[in-house]
């Protein structure tokens, strides 16, 4: 069984995600930020998810050990909205205000393929809920996927299994949520 | 995938151990409370007691209804009246968040009295995840406080037991349906009832005009469903608003309230899309509230907003 856990950022929808999981019978559970990393370590993960987060945490805050994680893990890593943008900003990106927050429904272009992307759809409806964006990439990560008011809404590092998505997969009404979260689980299994 | 039916015996056995005593079940009659009742029922049987409060804020014979609902499922139960006591205790009250807090308290004080007579140690209420969710708390944002979850008082006498925290609602309806239990495909109805579809201050006239308007809501959407002229929503109903309008009745100035009329899809609670009603069913519903409810309300409105950024009811 592959084992996935979620680190708890304080979003509304980090359960939504370890249900997601549980529902593609992944070993799952939900981890409080603060968890240190050999504690991670111990648990043989195959991969970890950094859950979105209460207000503006991907703006400013350190989202508790989150950068240990990204900077000692050798397993992937989706970051989800505060998690993916704190992952662009651990990694020398930027984040600052929407100029146009997105909240609801969305269309995403996909704009390279991806095997996070695998049985996705060029366009799609996705949710999202954000007043922050990543709005310059760090070094080594490309972008996956654009919306029509936030350039970076998916993004990969080039040497690492790390990935962050802006927009939500976790949530009933993204319409391939669930694909993407079998892509991810597929790129831990290696 | 998730297993009604392993869920089931796995969580008889161990509310078997958890429950050394007697213990209370908040009843309010929804899906929620309503399967937590029968799983604790298998497991502890009498020793388990069902409390239904009427708060007044009830929708329309809803309280009676949950009174035979009680008896059909052979529940040890208690019913209070507690409704003059409620609208008593939010007179002037216009924040929401004080009107959930006040609400949530309450109950638990009836709870507490009821468990200190009977000689009652735990209380199980049938909390699900967007309840605590949503209520926030150590990092989590404080969206709205539940009142069985964030309405709850600092010092409790009672143990809490939460069997379905969780949970969603689309699981809750699978084990329903294997406990074979007639709420299975009820739409939520919030604890906090019609004070939180009333902005403003929840007055006793106010309260009459939000319930028919939840009636009439209710009746013309299931009729369209059963005509097949529309798919179920996850949750359909009418706030009313502190708004007043003009309008013009039988050749003489109105002057009257406004009613927002909500329906969602979703499967979780956790996002939602507005429903897409057909013209004629909406049209019926504004006839219908306009008309019966005369000088009191003169506009309908019908709400297009997902959630997020929306939330299902409007407090």
């Amino acid at each position: 069984m592959v084992k996935i856990f979620v680190i708890d950022n304080g979003g509304q929808w980090t359960h939504r995600e370890w249900r997601t999981l549980r529902d593609l019978d992944v070993e799952t559970k939900i981890m409080p930020n603060s968890t240190d990393f050999n504690d991670i370590l111990k648990e043989k993960l195959d991969g970890l998810v950094l859950s979105g987060g209460a207000p503006r945490v991907g703006l400013n805050d350190e989202l508790g050990n989150s950068g240990q994680y990204l900077e000692m893990s050798k397993i992937p890593i989706l970051g989800i909205c505060a998690g993916h943008q704190f992952m662009a900003r651990y990694f020398g990106g930027k984040v600052s205000e929407s100029k146009l927050p997105e909240f609801g429904k969305i269309e995403l272009t996909i704009i390279k393929k991806d095997p996070i992307f695998k049985k996705v759809p060029d366009r799609s409806v996705v949710w999202l809920s954000h007043n922050d964006e990543v709005s310059s990439i760090p070094k080594d990560f490309e972008i996956l996927a654009s919306s029509e008011n936030c350039q970076i809404q998916a993004m990969k590092n080039n040497n690492k299994p790390f990935y962050g998505l802006q927009f939500h997969p976790e949530v009933e009404h993204t319409e391939y949520g669930e694909q993407i979260f079998k892509n991810f689980v597929k790129i831990c299994e290696g | 995938m998730f297993n009604a039916e392993r869920f089931i015996e796995e969580i008889i056995k161990s509310l078997k151990e958890d429950i050394t005593g007697k213990a209370l079940i908040a009843f309010s009659g929804g899906v929620d409370s309503t399967v937590c009742a029968a799983l604790v029922n298998r497991a502890i049987g009498k020793k388990l007691i069902a409390v239904h409060v009427d708060t007044g804020y009830m929708r329309k014979n809803e309280s009676s209804d949950v009174k035979k609902m009680m008896e059909k499922l052979k529940l040890n139960y208690r019913y209070v009246d507690a409704s003059k006591d409620f609208i008593k205790s939010l007179k002037g009250v216009e924040d929401p968040e004080k009107k959930r807090k006040i609400i949530g308290e309450k109950f638990i004080r009836i709870f507490e009295q009821v468990a200190e007579e009977e000689g009652i140690g735990f209380l199980v209420q049938g909390t699900i995840a967007p309840d605590w969710i949503e209520s926030g708390g150590e990092l989590r944002d404080t969206i709205k406080s539940h009142h069985n979850v964030g309405g709850l008082p600092e010092i409790m006498k009672l143990k809490l037991i939460e069997p379905l925290r969780d949970l969603y609602k689309d699981e809750i309806r699978k084990i329903a349906r294997v406990l074979n239990l007639d709420v299975a495909e009820r739409q939520p109805f919030p604890g906090p009832g019609l004070a939180i579809r009333i902005i403003g201050e929840p007055t006793p006239d106010r309260i009459e005009i939000v319930r028919e308007a939840c009636f009439i809501v209710e009746d013309e959407i299931e009729k369209a469903v059963e005509d097949d002229k529309m798919e179920m929503p996850w949750q359909y109903f009418a706030v009313l608003l502190p708004v007043k309008s003009v309008g013009v009745h039988g050749d003489k100035r109105a002057y009257g309230y406004v009613i927002a009329v909500r329906a969602v899809h979703s499967i979780d609670a956790m996002t939602c899309a507005f429903s897409k009603i057909p013209n004629d069913v909406i049209d019926r519903i504004s006839s219908r509230i306009t008309n019966s409810l005369k000088e009191k309300v003169n506009r309908v409105v019908y709400d297009v907003t997902n959630k997020p950024p929306g939330t299902v009811e409007w407090e």
